[in-house]
């Protein structure tokens, strides 16, 4: 299967442009809509994270995405370069009532709850996270 | 995204169409603030066409929760889509919000 790679440069009205990319990269994987969706809301959610957190701000600095689908199986790559920022440390997830729910830290949550492989590597002076989502009819 | 209010007497009906993700979210936040500093703290929120709802549409939800509780009021969810139930659902927070099949049966909860 073709992969599919798209650079944008750091603006929050970009990440649209990536969500469109990987729903394409997550139906030529055979996933299912509720398993696109998912996907797309978690690169959107760290290309977030890049843009805000790695960056600081909205500017023309590039992320690249790359996504690579198998059968049952969507590999994602976003390339940065911004300082050191690593989104594959699991999140905290303190204890949480009705009453005082949690307004930080949703992003990087629904990453881990939704990717089943998260890799991050600093290399040179990019950042290279690399996360991988396997469908229900992957491949045992 | 698109917003459109209605008010009623005791309660207002807050209609989403689109996304709600970080490039809009700080307009849904301005509206839904403009509503609870008027006092207007019984909400409905529409989505049944919101199409996506990242983090950034989340933590409106929750921050807008917590604003119009402390004031007595709370919001519900009329029909909610596909897409905004599984967000919810993926970040754990579907248990926070009441959902109701339509705005006739989420205008009448309160």
């Amino acid at each position: 299967m073709a992969g599919r790679t798209l650079t944008i440069q750091a603006y929050l009205d970009q990440i649209q442009n990536v969500r469109d990319l990987v729903s394409l990269a997550a139906a030529d994987a055979g996933f299912d809509d509720s398993e696109n969706y998912a996907v797309q809301l978690a690169v959107s959610e760290a290309c977030e994270n890049i843009i805000l957190h790695g960056y600081g701000q909205e500017n023309d600095s590039p992320i690249t995405v790359s996504a690579q689908p198998k059968p049952g199986v969507l590999e994602i790559e976003l390339l940065d370069h911004a300082p050191p920022f690593n989104p594959a440390r699991s999140p905290r997830q303190p204890e949480w009532s009705n009453e005082d729910p949690p307004i930080g830290g949703l992003g990087l949550i629904i990453i881990h709850r939704v990717m089943d492989k998260i890799d991050y590597a600093r290399d040179g002076d990019h950042n290279r996270l690399r996360m991988q989502k396997r469908g229900a009819s992957a491949q045992t | 995204m698109e917003i459109d209010v209605k008010e009623y007497k005791r309660v207002s009906v807050i209609t989403v169409t689109g996304r709600i993700d970080s490039a809009t979210s700080s307009e849904f936040e301005q509206e839904l603030n403009e509503l609870t500093e008027a006092g207007r703290v019984n909400l409905v929120l529409d989505l049944s066409a919101v199409e996506f709802i990242s983090s950034a549409g989340l933590r409106v939800l929750v921050t807008t929760r917590k604003a119009v509780k402390s004031a007595g009021g709370d919001v519900v969810l009329a029909k909610p889509s596909d897409q905004v139930i599984e967000t919810l659902e993926i970040a754990g927070l579907d248990v926070l919000f009441d959902k109701f099949p339509n705005r006739e049966a989420a205008v009448a909860s309160f």
